[in-house]
């Protein structure tokens, strides 16, 4: 088995265009991190320059000024909000965890960002100090280093600070190609293919989806609002609750309509997942048509795909090279 | 949380290298990171490739996958990374990932469902002493009554518990008071995230929850558990001998008592009389799944 020499290190790494990446791995590849470096006297992480970022994409809004400022940052945040905490019996500065405990708070931070992930949550660094790392705050920074290394390593995920001023990080998929993996079990993520369904929908008339329109399309595939369905359960509750919850949906009041009519927008997570390349090749497959077929949106996908490539050279085109699973 | 711990034995599936201190555990507790895992200080330790790592990030995205989808995912992987690369035997592929997790206490863990009998497997956290997955899903009362329903399934004769009997319960919930009616949308939230399976009014375990969830179910009714006479797991659903006591799986009874025309209780050999399933066939399954996904809604837009 022949391992491969891409390390998390690599910016050039990722597809994605991102922000800087805060926690990458210190990673020399065989250098144990030391076990003196929990106590808190990291000099900024030894991290990449910038991952390549492209002002046309649809980025979320703050970008990381520069690499030590965002761990501190961080650190100065968590540490504001211990300040706030119930004043407990004043603690002289607690002395450094046993490195195993460390370790295994580590682990624990990784199951927890993994199964966030899972469940298409958003993981809040707030969330993150009070449900896993607690008491063990002021060595946040080294826990999240020693996650974000691991993660890298046996996942090829990076643990990335998507947005400094929201706190949120996501993982991204360090591997390329990306978009494969969706198709290759679509035929078994019937949630992903709802999604897609109204995504499309929303796409195509190039505005906004009344939710009348919605059901048309779903009574299609048999959906009812009224009705549960044995896979989706409430159909209605998803789509207008949970998609929206996970951003993958914006739904609206309809301005000045009455009685209250409501309608369907694409969600941020959907802007940032979803190429339009992917959603003209889904109509295509549904509709057993060429994507050509609706000209205008097709040439807006070829412009986004262009765009998309532009800005990470390295970056291929999956299509293109392996056929559908 | 308590100080890191051995995982505990595990019945079925995983690397038996579990049970010898290996010097990668005491690497781990000595708080560094084992020199790399790739380097292998070790011989027992796998080698990580984007293969493997292709496929541990698609097994956690789907929860819990039958195995026929296991293999598939596999293949994918290997065609993704490795064209030329021999698919490797998929029992030593997940042993081999299963070695590089150990150390942070996850498994990949293969089950197998109750009531049919299919393999399935799951990405498995070893550590956990509580319900932790679900925490951050359900509020408080909701995990209790979860908790409640637990126990009312374990302590069923038959693995299920009624609705109604578990709706009762509702008053003794932790937290915020909850109405029946609440609480039956939120019996069907548990259904749909794959922790229970509601058949005809009675609710059990979803076979996802029992993989996930064996060691906290044992930890917590050490008493009230029970478990299969063949194979020593934890047994919710089965079939239990009349005369003395002792239940089986299912496909374990399948396995066990296959073309044999007078099958008798392994334990006290009295004559069993249950009607013996069948063994669960991979391939039977497979072509009913082919023609299944032949009906699929878009059909008339499709092929």
């Amino acid at each position: 088995m022949s391992e491969q020499s891409k390390d998390v290190c690599d910016p050039n790494f990722t597809a994605e265009p991102s922000n800087s990446e805060v926690y990458g791995s210190p990673g020399v590849p065989g250098g144990p991190s030391p076990p003196a470096s929990q106590a808190a006297t990291l000099a900024g992480p030894e991290s990449p320059p910038l991952g390549p970022t492209d002002a046309s994409l649809a980025l979320p809004p703050s970008q990381a000024p520069s690499e030590e400022g965002d761990p501190k940052a961080l650190q100065q945040a968590a540490e504001e909000g211990r300040a706030h905490q119930a004043p407990s019996a004043a603690q002289p500065s607690p002395t450094p965890p046993a490195p195993a405990q460390l370790v295994q708070k580590a682990h624990e931070l990784m199951w927890y960002v993994l199964v966030k992930d899972q469940k298409r949550m958003i993981i809040w660094f707030p969330d993150m100090v009070k449900d896993v790392i607690g008491s063990y705050k002021k060595w946040c920074r080294s826990i999240l280093r020693r996650t974000s290394l691991i993660l890298a390593r046996v996942f090829g995920l990076h643990l990335r600070l998507t947005s400094l001023h929201t706190m949120e990080f996501s993982l991204v998929k360090a591997l390329e190609p990306e978009e494969l993996d969706r198709v290759a079990l679509s035929n078994r993520m019937p949630m992903t293919g709802l999604l897609l369904m109204i995504l499309s929908l929303i796409y195509v008339k190039g505005r906004g989806a009344r939710e009348s329109a919605v059901w048309n399309v779903l009574r299609i595939l048999g959906l009812r609002p009224w009705k549960k369905h044995s896979t989706f359960g409430d159909v209605r509750k998803l789509i207008t609750e949970e998609f929206v919850q996970q951003n993958y949906l914006k739904y609206q009041r309809v301005p000045h309509v009455e009685p209250p009519e409501y309608e369907f927008f694409w969600g941020s997570r959907a802007s940032r997942e979803i190429t339009k390349m992917q959603i003209m090749e889904f109509l295509a497959r549904v509709f057993k048509k060429d994507p050509q077929a609706w000209p205008s949106r097709y040439r807006e996908a070829l412009e986004e795909a262009r765009a998309l490539r532009e800005a990470d050279p390295t970056a291929h085109c999956p299509r293109s090279s392996v056929s559908e699973d | 949380m308590g100080a890191p711990r051995p995982p505990s034995p595990r019945p079925e599936g995983g690397a038996e290298a579990a049970f010898l201190p290996s010097p990668r555990r005491v690497w781990a507790a000595l708080g560094r990171l084992v020199p790399s895992y790739m380097q292998g200080s070790t011989r027992r330790v796998g080698i990580m490739t984007d293969v493997h790592r292709r496929f541990l990030q698609l097994l956690m995205t789907h929860g819990v996958l039958e195995e026929w989808d296991v293999k598939r995912l596999q293949k994918h992987c290997y065609k993704v990374h490795d064209c030329n690369a021999t698919v490797e035997k998929l029992e030593d592929f997940i042993n081999n990932i299963n070695s590089v997790l150990e150390s942070l206490y996850i498994e990949i863990k293969k089950g197998v469902t109750e009531d049919d009998g299919r393999p399935i497997y799951a990405l498995v956290n070893l550590a956990t002493t509580s319900v932790s997955k679900m925490a951050s899903d359900f509020a408080e009362n909701e995990l209790d009554l979860f908790r409640k329903a637990l126990e009312l399934i374990i302590d069923s004769e038959t693995g299920f518990a009624s609705s109604t009997n578990i709706l009762n319960l509702v008053d003794q919930l932790k937290g915020k008071k909850m109405r029946k009616k609440e609480a039956e949308q939120v019996l069907q939230k548990f259904v749909q995230h794959k922790w229970l399976v509601e058949k005809e009014g009675e609710f059990t375990l979803h076979c996802r929850a029992i993989l996930e969830m064996e060691q906290y179910i044992r930890e917590t009714h050490p008493d009230a558990v029970k478990v299969c006479n063949l194979c020593h797991g934890l047994l919710i659903q089965g079939q239990s001998c009349e005369t003395c006591g002792i239940k089986m799986h299912l496909p374990c009874v399948a396995k066990y008592f296959q073309s044999n025309s007078e099958p008798r209780c392994p334990h006290c050999n009295d004559y069993w009389p249950h009607e013996i399933p069948e063994v669960f066939d991979p391939e039977k399954e497979r072509e009913a799944g082919i023609s299944k996904s032949n009906k699929k809604p878009l059909r008339s837009r499709q092929h």
